[in-house]
């Protein structure tokens, strides 16, 4: 008896989603830069993270992607930027699948996709120039490319008056300002932001997210993973819900759905 | 742009080596103890060995005569000796003389004794000195002379002696071998898991740097170069502080060598021991233990 039930309830789960929910309508071919092809991700021990999801994105989209822990939304931002390889199914950015890029060309694939974290992962005891210029000086820039550029985007993000302070003399949203700074050092395409502001208070939390936006403004796509129910309500731009690993819902105007 | 990467990676090398100097020390250590007792005992084989070849030169059969014997009946003896034998290099006759005259050479210091023998009071026995182109031969020539009719003309044999000499020798080279042998590779082993794990502490004391350089998207020279730099730096630090120790080691052996053996001998022993070919050498291995090592490592623990 309990095994029928169980198997119910896995059935129930394997369903698909219906399709009534995914309301985003697929966007022109040209336009699409990332896609997700039946991308699976299973773990040893049999934990899927992530199963059988596709969804693509294209130019200039602003996402947020929200789901409750363990829903699978970290596995898919590492499955982005292939720090997790997919089980099966393809991602493909730019046309190209990312499983095939060689070693070598890695490096440069995750120069385009700039990522911030909650934590916020900068260099302790180095000031917010050194942190910024540091993502260009691992990428062979030369010293006057790098004086070139690191101003303007210490000024994009609105630091220049903290431009010498030390990473640890810096508040919450600070920090995160210079993730960001660090994140476009490359010029990227997309930028991944994984619960920037879990660590922040409600005014940083806003100051964090429009300046998303105006990132978003100028070209970048932005896929925003987060928790806050508050700013996906209000940000009114497509968002995507996960739960056990799947795409639940996938909406234009979306709202926090949980 | 090249100069600038090996700049900045050669920086980091620095600063990371800097950071965990205790460990970097305690890697450094072992690999000067290890290649101290590779190059020590590869020396001291070189010079055993050349002792051994002086000795073996003078490794001979030395037969006395009675008084009575003639000296026609000697030089038959040499000449059968020269045909029958295969493997003698040189046959030499000692006359009294000649005896006498190393008598006095050997009892310089001691003129009371120097002095028991003179030309009128002679009883040094003449000899035939019997030399082979390997001390092993010479057991031949001892049976055969044991065993010929010349027997009752001949006083004494000796080369025992001589043997016994050469044949600890030979157990002390293949004693110092293995010991050499034994010591080396235990202390390679030992320095092998030491760098091994020091460049694993390493690795993962600077594993949040390195998220984040993977994260901005370093290449991989900038990731795993400062690791390889260390485990030169490791290897190049021990072979030149080993090598000075060998040295010192070199300059205060010598005056006891001399004291001990007479400057000549000693000269000629440790003539073998070029310095420059050591060092080298010494370099060349912790290049080769340190690079490895680290090569290994960051395979391992950095995918």
């Amino acid at each position: 008896m309990a095994d029928l039930e169980l198997k119910k309830e896995a059935a129930d789960r394997n369903k698909q989603p219906k399709k009534e929910i995914l309301e985003h309508a697929p966007s022109k071919k040209e336009n699409v830069v990332i896609e997700f092809e039946n991308v699976s991700k299973i773990y040893p021990g049999d934990v899927n993270a992530v199963m059988d999801i596709s969804f693509s994105i294209s130019i200039g989209e602003f996402i947020s992607l929200v789901g409750p822990s363990g829903a699978g939304k970290s596995t898919l931002i590492k499955l982005l930027i292939s720090e997790e390889r997919p089980t099966s199914g393809r991602v493909l950015v730019a046309g190209r699948d990312i499983l095939k890029l060689k070693k070598k060309e890695l490096p440069f694939y995750r120069r385009k996709v700039g990522v911030i974290f909650q934590d916020f992962r900068l260099l302790p005891k180095k000031t917010v120039w050194e942190n910024v210029a540091y993502a260009l000086e691992v990428s062979d820039a030369s010293n006057e490319d790098i004086k070139e550029k690191v101003p303007k985007i210490i000024d994009l993000v609105g630091l220049t008056s903290r431009t010498y302070a030390l990473s640890e003399e810096l508040s919450g949203g600070e920090k995160q300002r210079v993730s960001i700074a660090r994140a476009l050092v490359h010029n990227p395409k997309l930028l991944i932001a994984d619960e920037p502001t879990g660590n922040l208070d409600p005014v940083s939390t806003w100051e964090i997210i429009e300046l998303l936006f105006k990132i978003n403004k100028q070209g970048t796509i932005v896929l925003l993973a987060t928790h806050d129910k508050e700013v996906v309500d209000a940000l009114e731009k497509r968002v995507i819900t996960m739960k056990d690993g799947r795409i639940t819902s996938d909406q234009a105007k979306g709202k926090y759905l949980l | 742009m090249f100069l600038i990467t090996i700049y900045r990676i050669l920086k980091t090398s620095v600063i990371s080596l800097w950071r965990n100097r205790w460990l970097s020390l305690a890697a450094i250590l072992i690999m000067i103890l290890t290649l101290f007792t590779i190059t020590f005992f590869g020396s001291l084989l070189i010079v055993i060995d050349k002792a051994t070849g002086a000795l073996k030169e003078k490794v001979d059969i030395s037969v006395y005569f009675n008084d009575e014997v003639s000296k026609d009946q000697i030089f038959a003896l040499q000449n059968q000796l020269m045909t029958t034998q295969s493997n003698i290099k040189s046959i030499d006759y000692i006359s009294k003389e000649k005896a006498l005259e190393r008598w006095r050479q050997n009892n310089q210091e001691n003129e009371k004794v120097r002095d028991v023998i003179t030309d009128t009071y002679n009883p040094l026995p003449r000899s035939l000195e019997v030399k082979t182109d390997k001390p092993e031969n010479l057991e031949a020539v001892f049976q055969y002379l044991n065993n010929s009719e010349y027997k009752p003309l001949i006083r004494e044999i000796s080369y025992r002696k001589n043997k016994e000499i050469i044949d600890r020798l030979i157990l002390i080279t293949s004693f110092v071998k293995k010991i050499g042998w034994s010591l080396s590779f235990l202390f390679i082993l030992i320095s092998i898991l030491i760098i091994y794990n020091t460049i694993r502490l390493t690795i993962y004391a600077r594993s949040d740097e390195i998220e984040i350089m993977k994260l901005v998207g370093a290449s991989d020279w900038y990731v795993q170069g400062p690791f390889f730099i260390e485990g030169m730096a490791y290897g190049l630090c021990a072979a030149i502080v080993s090598a000075i120790i060998l040295f010192f080691t070199y300059e205060l052996a010598l005056p006891s060598a001399i004291d001990y053996l007479g400057a000549a001998e000693a000269q000629a022993m440790l003539s073998g021991l070029k310095f420059s070919y050591i060092t080298l050498a010494q370099i060349g291995v912790g290049l080769l233990l340190g690079t490895s090592c680290s090569v290994y490592a960051v395979r391992k623990y950095l995918k």
